[in-house]
């Protein structure tokens, strides 16, 4: 992390094409006429935004807006229907509740599984695995399978893990709640700390607070599109005197 | 292509992590660890070579040998199919979150079937060798091994592209892996793991159709390689051995042994890797829908 970390985003769409037919099987393939059912469904109808090398942007607005869209669209997880992505330096999507955890391994296990799909070495990861138990304060539970992990532990483990890659990048959907008061506090500190060695970062919230603690600009997206973009005070402001004026959401 | 395997390379160290982890994971609740993944084979190959050596192929020695050579190539193939169909619908929670290329998944099932298979032959190869030390007459082994890593070869390219096709296509049609469950166990008796291709070769369908049956027959990939598994370590099997005590053979059998034959073997070479080729491109068409099925 050293000030690098670039999101250059122009033109981007996301279309769905989700079936209310259900889970799929040949039976629905064959049926063809079933395809009516196919409803298409834009979800971001071309934005553009840039997020400057330690910069940290919130974006903000209301369920189905297209903001874990946007997150999963730089985290490389979908493919753009149009526009252009451009990303420098290393990413690091801060994964909910150790959804890259399997529940058989241990957690020590699991750190170096995760670590190495966002990207790191075998020998990186060696290295690190120490920082990583002691900042999750599991303790001696680290040598026991995550499937005995309560659900507040699976969180801290891959929150420790995300923030000791060294990404240039850190993508955050509303996760920073993840454990106790002490632990946020930690989070928090952790965060600054990243920042403050020029890590840039783009998050997903609907806590203000947290938004209006971290943020350098806000982003509010509103049915697929930018809205409003500025200093979060502002932006929130107007977010949440939303429901005032009669035709905003 | 070439982009999609550099990409590939990049990550090789996620999938060499995702080959331990499957191997790890799949012996480690159990007491008997990796012994479970030979145990299977090492029952069926006993309960088979009971059957047939007794009631079947009575008078051929070593069937034990024979069934296992070519049961181990078809169980590798089978178990690929089996586990890479279910490996991306498993790790959607996974995929759905992070970024890494998707064929890390499949790649990573075939590879630790891959790492069993390569045991289970060194397995099969200390079996020959204790029952040679046990009753010594010819050794058991001929010189044809040498080729035996092309065998590994083409059974791996052929189980790879396999795997990508069944892996990308149950993603979206479940239904896909009971029909490759069907399509497997029907696999087996279109195989020659308990029978030979010279009974094949024998029988009224193929002398009556002009050996049309045989050569049909040999163009199923699995069931070449297994005659090519059992042709290229074992000696020939030779049906003259059936024929009923004072009969004389040869009224009774029409077709020796039969040498492995290069032209089936370039023809399932060549299949398999195309199969590789075309699973491989089938799957990069469709990886990016995985996480967006319906």
């Amino acid at each position: 992390m050293s000030g690098n970390g670039l999101i250059d985003i122009k033109e981007l769409r996301k279309e769905f094409n989700l079936s209310t037919s259900g889970a799929a099987s040949i039976k629905t393939a064959l049926l063809w006429w079933k395809r009516r059912n196919m409803v298409h469904l834009q979800v971001l109808k071309g934005i553009s935004f840039q997020v400057h090398p330690g910069e940290c942007v919130a974006v903000i607005g209301k369920n189905g807006a297209g903001k874990s869209t946007l997150l999963s669209l730089l985290a490389r997880v979908y493919k753009p229907t149009s526009g252009k992505i451009d990303i420098k330096g290393r990413i690091a999507p801060l994964l909910e509740l150790g959804a890259g955890f399997h529940p058989d391994l241990t957690g020590i296990e699991n750190i170096y599984f995760n670590g190495v799909i966002l990207g790191l070495t075998r020998e990186e990861m060696k290295a690190r695995t120490d920082k990583i138990v002691e900042f999750s304060e599991i303790g001696d539970h680290i040598n026991a399978p995550t499937r005995t992990y309560s659900s507040g532990m699976l969180a801290r483990l891959g929150f420790s893990v995300a923030v000791h890659v060294d990404a240039d990048i850190l993508l955050v959907d509303e996760v920073l709640a993840v454990g106790d008061y002490d632990f946020e506090r930690k989070c928090y500190a952790k965060i600054d700390e990243f920042r403050a060695n020029g890590g840039t970062i783009l998050f997903v919230s609907h806590q203000m607070d947290a938004v209006r603690r971290v943020a350098d600009r806000c982003i509010w997206l509103k049915d697929g599109e930018i809205h409003r973009v500025g200093p979060p005070d502002q932006v929130i402001g107007e977010y949440e005197g939303r429901d005032l004026a009669p035709e905003s959401g | 292509m070439l982009a999609e395997l550099k990409e590939l390379w990049r990550y090789r160290e996620l999938l060499l992590v995702m080959v331990q982890r499957d191997l790890k994971i799949r012996y480690k609740n159990s007491a008997l660890g990796f012994l479970w993944s030979f145990l299977n084979p090492l029952l069926t190959v006993g309960v088979m070579t009971f059957v047939y050596s007794n009631f079947i192929f009575q008078k051929q020695p070593n069937m034990a040998a024979y069934i296992m050579a070519a049961y181990l190539p078809f169980m590798f193939f089978q178990m690929c199919l089996l586990d890479s169909a279910q490996s991306i619908i498993v790790a959607l929670p996974l995929i759905k979150k992070i970024y890494f290329p998707r064929e890390i998944l499949p790649l990573a099932a075939v590879l630790s079937n891959f790492v069993n298979f390569l045991f289970a032959l060194a397995i099969f190869f200390a079996y020959l060798l204790i029952n040679y030390a046990l009753h010594p007459g010819s050794f058991p082994i001929q010189p044809t091994v040498v080729i035996l890593p092309l065998l590994i070869l083409i059974s791996f390219c052929l189980s790879l592209g396999a795997s990508f096709i069944v892996s990308a296509l149950n993603t979206f049609y479940e239904d896909i892996k009971y029909i490759v469950g069907v399509v497997l166990y029907l696999l087996f008796f279109l195989s020659p793991v308990v029978y030979f291709d010279e009974t094949v070769a024998n029988s009224h369908l193929n002398q009556n159709s002009g050996w049309l049956a045989y050569k049909i027959y040999n163009l199923n990939p699995i069931a070449q390689l297994c005659t090519a598994y059992k042709k290229a370590v074992l000696a020939p099997y030779d049906p003259r051995v059936m024929a009923p005590a004072g009969a004389s053979p040869d009224e009774i059998v029409r077709v020796g042994a039969i040498p492995l034959s290069w032209k089936y073997l370039a023809i399932t070479g060549v299949t398999s890797f195309l199969v590789l080729y075309l699973g491989y491109t089938l799957f990069n068409r469709l990886k990016w829908r995985f996480v967006e099925r319906p």
